[in-house]
């Protein structure tokens, strides 16, 4: 009975040391390394990017990561003409851009952009083609989707955004965008906006979404990380890090926290859903 | 009588644009404090990390402002740095050695630089850098060291011109005396005009420092990031505080977030208004009260 | 004899080095107009010069004309201006003429300090003070628009054309209006009559050169004006302007026509900016040849 008690202490000594080493283990493929990480990008990715950095920056001194946004063109440029050494979008890059810049491209999560209201937004649940007309400027006060009788302000995100580009070809099916729109620059700022005007309607990305904003039900489908996941909200997308050709060992033992555990569990706290 | 009615009416509105501009400003600085002094503790700028350490830069500093301060202190510095020598030279010349056609046209081109909004100046870096990374180096682009030769660019004219008036402003008489007796024009200039001028090419250079401090759009496009950590390289992104300021207004993600973006504004007003009131008094002749007692 | 020889040729190498300076100086201005022009150049062969500043912007439909961000740069500067032209001239008059002596000192010493406040600190609180304020009283838009741009950009540029104008008015020859007040002009008369007839060139000057920093202004119209590329057809429309468009366009990518419209931006805010400029110092040495 003793040895049994004994073993069976060491056996669960040893599964919690090696638990220990495995829970550090995806960081510690930063050990010894030192240099600089460059990303820029889309604005989705930010806040994984900035908690990932925080872990390794804390762990290991001489590695600094900067993180900067833009947008998912111009990340893509700016890693294809190699000023930075991870381009992050929120589309896939064309083939063209792939061709051209010879991008490898590295998927770590699945996002949904939703439409999303100011919470005291009685509006809650749209049909696409209200969403279109809206977007479109045909649709010009709340009243006339069944809301308050208030001039409805539409923001939209610029030109680089893949956030954007997703929305424009799966919820608005490639239609026009009221010229008259207020331009944001990204996700946080489209964020901020919409929470801080009651008639305000945008859209960003479904990991970007907490008490501040309200998600619009899109034909019945509300988004939410499990309806993106089971496919059922159709307007998702890839988060996607590209490099240009292999990337270096420094950048690849930071592409491959993303799909270790704590990088998981990091990206899952930030409302995505990481690749299988 | 007719001129009481036009008197008063004159009277109305002298004395209310000045209120107007007087409360305006008011307004504003006060809207600041009011919202940032609840954010005025050392995590401001440290955040989390142990404000010693932090300091002293042993521990990175993830939600605090201290990165972006070092990073406003780095680049008004390399600026400076650039803009000084070479603003002093063109001043120089520009009062003691320009003539006629030649010094008209200089002044012209000044005048134009001077003018250039700030953001085509960061327009500018930028496009250099492209051609740079692309012709000279692939490890060129936005960074530190081009976000301050560009607001060297920015500030070189102002510079220039008080060089200049400086100079130009000193009496004939001390201008001419160690001429007459018999010193060349450069030990007249190194030895006379020059740190009589002093004075005023110190408030210059204050008001430089000052003007480099709080620009945005420059940094902006040449090399200014949200995340970055304290500036370690001359060829890295960095944080600056007006940046800060800029991006937390467009996407706070808390309101935490935004309390510190209003804390920023304090700092960053009181390097700004502190330093202009040193050049002020300076222009006053308060330091050599100071330091010379009269 | 020795020591002057010594003497003139340090002079001639120092005077060298100091003429290296001014040139690369002078040629930096160039060097920007240059790059400028250079990098719309593919804009400006794609289309003819005049279709870049008459079209507007629909870069989906292939269309990168930036007349609607030149009448958005107009119409704020424009708007500024009317704003801040009456009020800093009031105020001028207060701390020149009119008011008593302690409260005219505070008010000039106090614009000189405001002249130090950031740009950005205006456009902050702006979007937080302004746009609100805008939006429950007006009902009309998200409340960033070309009105509470107007209203911030107006009090920004107000302390350079108060000091502008002190100095205007302070430069009126005292004879002259002691010679209008022992013709019995009140002080409205010497005013109107005198002071800013006389001080017209240098008022004019500080006018322009206010509308010159409107218009090159990017914090303020950025952060409060909504950046909507439409012609501005009312006060309470988003809208963008030139230096806006650089701002949010340059992330974009480097070889598009996209990106090159905000060079053509760029080459539009020089050229006003050379004009403005050159006009002001045509004034200034006017004003320096009429001095008594």
């Amino acid at each position: 009975m003793k040895r049994k008690t004994w073993f069976l202490a060491m056996l669960c000594m040893a599964v919690c040391f090696s638990a220990g080493s495995v829970f550090a283990g995806a960081y510690d493929a930063f050990q010894g390394k030192e240099g600089t990480i460059k990303i820029s990008g889309g604005t989705a990715h930010i806040p994984v990017m900035q908690a990932l950095a925080k872990e390794i920056m804390t762990r290991h001194p001489g590695i600094r990561i900067t993180v900067a946004g833009g947008g998912s063109g111009v990340g893509i440029k700016q890693v294809g003409e190699g000023l930075v050494d991870i381009g992050n979008s929120g589309r896939k890059p064309t083939d063209e851009e792939i061709a051209a810049y010879n991008l490898k491209v590295h998927q770590w999560a699945l996002d949904g952009v939703a439409v999303v209201v100011h919470p005291q937004n009685p509006v809650k649940s749209l049909s696409l083609q209200q969403v279109q007309a809206i977007f479109a400027g045909t649709a010009t006060n709340w009243k006339d989707v069944g809301g308050p009788d208030k001039v409805i302000h539409v923001f939209t995100r610029d030109e680089a955004s893949g956030t954007r580009e997703v929305f424009w070809k799966k919820a608005l099916k490639k239609g026009p965008v009221t010229a008259t729109a207020d331009v944001v620059p990204s996700n946080g700022a489209m964020k901020t906006a919409v929470a801080t005007d009651p008639a305000a309607i945008g859209y960003m990305s479904v990991g970007h979404i907490d008490a501040s904003v309200a998600p619009v039900t899109l034909d019945g489908v509300k988004p939410s990380v499990e309806t993106v996941r089971n496919g059922t909200y159709a307007v998702s997308r890839g988060l996607y890090s590209n490099t240009k050709g292999e990337p270096s060992p420094l950048v690849k033992a930071f592409l491959d926290t993303l799909y270790s555990p704590e990088g998981r569990a990091i990206i899952e706290r930030q409302g995505f859903i990481p690749v299988p | 009588m007719k001129t009481t009615g036009r008197f008063f009416v004159l009277n109305i509105w002298v004395v209310g644009s000045a209120l107007a501009v007087v409360s305006g400003a008011g307004v504003v600085i006060g809207f600041v404090i009011w919202r940032g002094v609840p954010a005025l503790r050392p995590s401001l700028l440290f955040g989390s990390a142990p404000p010693w350490k932090a300091f002293w830069g042993h521990v990175p500093v993830f939600d605090g402002l201290w990165p972006a301060v070092l990073g406003t202190v780095s680049v008004v510095l390399l600026a400076v740095g650039f803009a000084v020598p070479l603003g002093l030279a063109a001043g120089i010349y520009l009062a003691e050695f320009a003539r006629g056609r030649t010094k008209q046209m200089l002044s012209v081109a000044f005048d134009i630089l001077a003018g250039i909004p700030s953001i085509v100046i960061g327009l500018f870096g930028f496009s250099l850098s492209l051609s740079l990374h692309r012709f000279v180096s692939p490890r060129i682009g936005p960074c530190l060291l081009l976000s301050g030769f560009c607001l060297g660019v920015l500030v070189l004219p102002y510079l220039i011109r008080a060089v200049q008036s400086a100079l130009e402003g000193l009496p004939l008489s001390l201008r001419l005396t160690a001429l007459s007796l018999g010193a060349h024009r450069i030990q007249n200039l190194r030895y006379v005009l020059l740190p009589s001028s002093l004075n005023a090419i110190a408030t210059g250079v204050i008001l430089a420092i000052g003007r480099c401090a709080e620009d945005t759009a420059v940094i902006l496009l040449t090399g200014a990031v949200a995340l970055a950590g304290k500036p370690r390289s001359l060829l890295e992104n960095f944080e600056a505080l007006p940046f800060y300021i800029y991006y937390v207004s467009s996407q706070y993600t808390s309101a935490e977030e935004l309390q510190r973006g209003f804390g920023a504004a304090i700092i960053l007003l009181t390097i700004s208004l502190g330093l202009y009131l040193i050049a002020l008094s300076i222009r006053h002749g308060i330091g050599r009260r100071v330091f010379y007692g009269r | 004899m020795k020591r002057r020889v010594d003497g003139l040729r340090s002079e001639k190498a120092v005077r060298m080095a100091l003429a290296t300076a001014v040139v690369t100086a002078a040629a930096l201005t160039g060097a920007i107009f240059l790059y400028m022009l250079v990098l719309a150049f593919p804009l400006f062969a794609h289309g003819h010069v005049f279709r870049v500043l008459i079209q507007d912007w629909a870069p989906l439909q292939g269309r990168y004309g930036i007349r609607p961000m030149i009448g958005a740069s107009l119409a704020l500067s424009f708007g500024a201006l009317a704003l801040a032209i009456p009020v800093s001239l009031g105020c001028a008059a207060f701390v020149s003429i009119w008011g008593r002596p302690k409260p005219a000192l505070f008010v000039r010493r106090f614009v000189q300090t405001m002249t130090g406040i950031p740009t950005v600190v205006y456009g902050f609180v702006g979007a937080f003070l302004v746009v609100p304020v805008v939006r429950d009283v007006f009902q009309a838009g998200s409340g960033r628009c070309l009105f509470s741009a107007i209203l911030v950009l107006s009090l920004m540029i107000s302390p350079t054309m108060v000091l502008f104008f002190i100095d205007a008015m302070e430069s009126v020859p005292k004879a002259y209006v002691l010679a209008a007040s022992a013709l019995g002009a009140g002080p409205a008369e010497k005013f109107l009559w005198v002071i800013l007839p006389c001080a017209r060139a240098g008022l004019i000057t500080g006018v322009l050169l206010a509308f010159g920093r409107a218009f090159g202004d990017t914090l303020i119209s950025l952060m409060l004006a909504g950046n909507a590329a439409v012609f501005p057809s009312s006060l309470f429309h988003s809208v963008r302007t030139l230096t806006a468009h650089i701002a949010l366009v340059i992330a974009a990518d480097f070889q598009s026509l996209e990106f090159a419209s905000i060079f053509a931006c760029g080459v539009v805010l020089y050229a006003v900016n050379a004009a403005i400029a050159l006009v002001a110092w045509n004034l200034r040495s006017r004003l320096l040849e009429n001095r008594p």
